[in-house]
């Protein structure tokens, strides 16, 4: 059968569920608590990925807790959002994941969150801290956003060895990820992932009394150091879409080309560090001596390197002059040319083609059931670009290719990353060319409560979810999804049965804001010893 | 062997290090960095301090004083502050050298002497702001320098000089 928006709409309503098409294209479906896995599985069976899925209080509204299971239909660029009551008193929901294995993390979020108990599946803490006290979830309204209950200490097992925690709990150095690898002599078996040591409860405070709807866009913008340009772009796209507001033509073109200026030094910041675990750090170097020039790029357009601070309900805050454009594109020209020179050396040095051909290997199959997104998704083949399935901004106004893979390893992920520079700098010429004159932000509108919307923005890590509940003066609930959430799961897939000098680089090809201070113990399960070694060590060999 | 090329590009790029701070030109001349509030032009209205996100500027009532504090410290440089300033009194500087050794260099202060409540005498705003919305709305006149709460009161005892019998 044709996939198309009637077959999805049948085949729910085939199922008992009652659809609410929007004209956003998305369809709102309310589903009873013993239908959620087989609504789930079909629609997972009919092509569908899986966004996230999102954890709610609203005993205030209608008396239940939610759980909403986000699906995208990419070929359709259709959006179906499942709506699970779950009574507070005994708030139980079936599990998903055996259905949908990208249900994973979320379900556990919600469940650390906001208390949902998600049974039929294995549950641990995922988000809140070891000590955090049992029953207690800041979700929840009645917990109030800047209370600290009292720690509850985990009892400590007393032996004869100390063991110290050393780098992953530092909360000043930058992105603090944990893994532990589990390996049979020099060979991986198994990999465990512990994160969110920095979780800043950015949610909560969204929906307090200390923001409003125009302060969230700075917070958006600092909840990631990279691609903080992105998140304010899908939160205005939310808001934007929840109250109905026009945005100018220009307005949503320049979003667009500081969409891509972000996108290329993202980019290039990771190929520099993929040069950097391999050893080849005169490479790194030139790297970032070509991305620098992007940077400037940023500051000359928007008055800012990293936090842009543009965006606005309706638009962006000031217009970006001509002049302005003008040394910005002959500077992007530049490191074109810059680019494609360094690029012809970078490959051709022996080691990276070897170190990177054939090592962590997602097969397409994997890629699916994880519903990775971004470059490591279509670098297993998968094509999904919210640029083009989801089209917004001026996306569409520009032609572009979208990097395609079928290898699934560290090279393929190199090679898609490498393109997308390269298409990003042809956008942003297009953008700049056909640029329309004009206001570059909207008549200011009001947000009307209790809308719900689904935004998604292409990151340079993939798709960047928000969905938001709209409130009033504030979100009554905004959950982020941002795109190394869905792409770190896949990491167990790729390492398994791989040599451990592999693991550094592997690790960083899903680009996670990889730093070097990471930190990895490594047992060897066949002595049963455990060792605490630094990342870069290990891909020193 | 071609790798070796970038021997060549480095050799042509030379040296990209600025010698800070002995080399100009570290930030273009569109950066955004801390704010400068103009002391004769801010009448101390506080529009500001609600507009800033991290609250980096903060409005406080000092017995005859009234003052706009700048934390540079919890500053983000977005220039939301300029973008509400109704005398365009807050400027937006290049200036991104901020350290110091203690934390009162991070605090800049505007003070303006406080504006009294005409009848009950409790500080109602900077005087600055008090006389000049009365010069430039010429409606309010005298009430510009009446509390919130007496100017209810007047407004109640009026209505019921008016209407004696509901008072």
């Amino acid at each position: 059968m044709e996939l198309s928006q009637e077959a999805v709409i049948g085949k729910l309503s085939e199922l008992g569920v009652e659809v609410e098409y929007r004209d956003d294209g998305s369809i709102f479906a309310v589903v009873k608590r013993d239908k959620v896995r087989a609504i789930a599985r079909s629609l997972y069976e009919l092509g569908a990925y899986f966004m996230t899925c999102v954890g709610s209080d609203e005993t205030q509204l209608r008396g239940y807790l939610s759980l909403y299971h986000i699906f995208g239909f990419d070929k359709l660029g259709l959006r179906v959002v499942l709506r699970v009551d779950v009574p507070r008193l005994h708030p139980s929901v079936p599990s998903i994941v055996a259905e949908v294995p990208a249900a994973d993390w979320c379900e556990l979020e919600a469940r650390d969150m906001l208390g949902i108990d998600v049974v039929g599946r294995p549950v641990k803490r995922l988000v809140l801290p070891e000590d955090w006290p049992e029953g207690v979830h800041p979700l929840r309204k009645d917990f109030k956003y800047d209370t600290r209950p009292p720690k509850q200490l985990p009892q400590p097992e007393v032996g004869k060895e100390v063991g110290l925690p050393l780098g992953p709990y530092h909360p000043a150095l930058h992105e603090p990820e944990y893994f532990e690898i589990y390996g049979r002599g020099e060979v991986v078996e198994d990999i465990v992932y512990r994160g969110f040591h920095v979780h800043r409860g950015i949610e909560k405070l969204a929906e307090s009394e200390r923001m409003t709807y125009e302060d969230i866009f700075y917070l958006a913008e600092r909840i990631c150091g990279i691609c903080g340009f992105v998140h304010s772009s899908c939160y205005a796209q939310a808001v934007e879409k929840a109250a109905g507001v026009e945005v100018p033509e220009r307005a949503e073109y320049l979003r667009s080309l500081l969409l891509e200026v972000e996108r290329i030094h993202s980019h290039l910041l990771w190929l520099g560090v993929v040069a950097h675990i391999l050893g080849y750090d005169a490479g790194f170097m030139h790297t970032w001596r070509i991305r620098e020039k992007v940077m400037v790029v940023a500051e000359v357009l928007t008055g800012s390197r990293k936090t842009y601070g543009i965006n606005t309900i309706g638009g962006l805050r000031f217009d970006i002059d001509r002049g302005r454009l003008a040394k910005a594109l002959s500077s992007i020209k530049a490191v074109r040319e810059g680019f494609t020179r360094f690029l012809g050396i970078f490959l051709s040095v022996p080691q990276i083609k070897s170190r990177a051909s054939g090592t962590g290997v997602l097969s397409r199959s994997e890629a699916r059931a994880l519903s990775v997104v971004g470059p490591v998704a279509r670098a297993s083949g998968l094509y999904r670009d919210v640029r083009k399935d989801y089209p917004y901004f001026a996306y569409r106004e520009v032609s572009f290719k979208v990097p395609l893979c079928t290898e699934g390893d560290n090279l393929a992920r190199i090679m898609v990353r490498v393109e997308e520079v390269m298409e990003s700098i042809e956008i942003i010429k297009q953008l700049v060319d056909k640029l329309p004159g004009g206001p570059v932000r909207g008549r200011p509108r009001e947000i009307p409560p209790l809308r719900k919307v689904v935004a998604a923005v292409e990151a340079p890590r993939g798709e960047d979810v928000h969905f938001l509940i709209t409130g009033i003066r504030r979100p009554y609930r905004w959950r982020v999804r941002a795109p190394t959430y869905q792409n770190i799961p896949a990491l167990r897939a790729m390492l398994r049965g791989a040599p451990l000098a592999d693991a550094p680089l592997t690790i960083a090809s899903i680009d996670p804001c990889f730093s070097c201070t990471d930190r990895a113990v490594f047992c060897d399960r066949s002595s049963g010893t455990c060792r605490s070694i630094e990342l870069r060590r290990l891909a020193g060999g | 062997m071609s790798y070796l090329k970038l021997l060549k590009v480095a050799s042509e790029v030379g040296r990209v290090t600025r010698r800070y701070p002995l080399e100009e030109g570290l930030v273009t001349e569109y950066f955004r960095g801390a704010i400068r509030i103009d002391p004769t032009r801010c009448w101390g209205c506080g529009a500001c301090t609600l507009a800033c996100p991290p609250n980096a500027l903060s409005f406080r009532v000092d017995g005859d004083e009234v003052s706009v504090e700048y934390f540079i410290g919890r500053c983000i440089f977005c220039g939301r502050c300029a973008e509400v300033c109704p005398k365009d009194a807050v400027e937006i500087t290049r200036e991104f050298e901020y350290a110091s050794t203690n934390l009162q260099g991070l605090v800049r202060r505007v003070a303006q002497k406080a504006s009294r409540c005409r009848l009950c005498g409790r500080p109602v705003g900077a005087e600055a702001e008090v006389r000049s919305v009365a010069e430039a709305v010429r409606l309010v006149g005298g009430f510009a320098g009446i509390c919130p709460d007496c100017r209810a009161r007047l407004l109640a005892e009026g209505l019921a000089r008016y209407h004696p019998r509901r008072a």
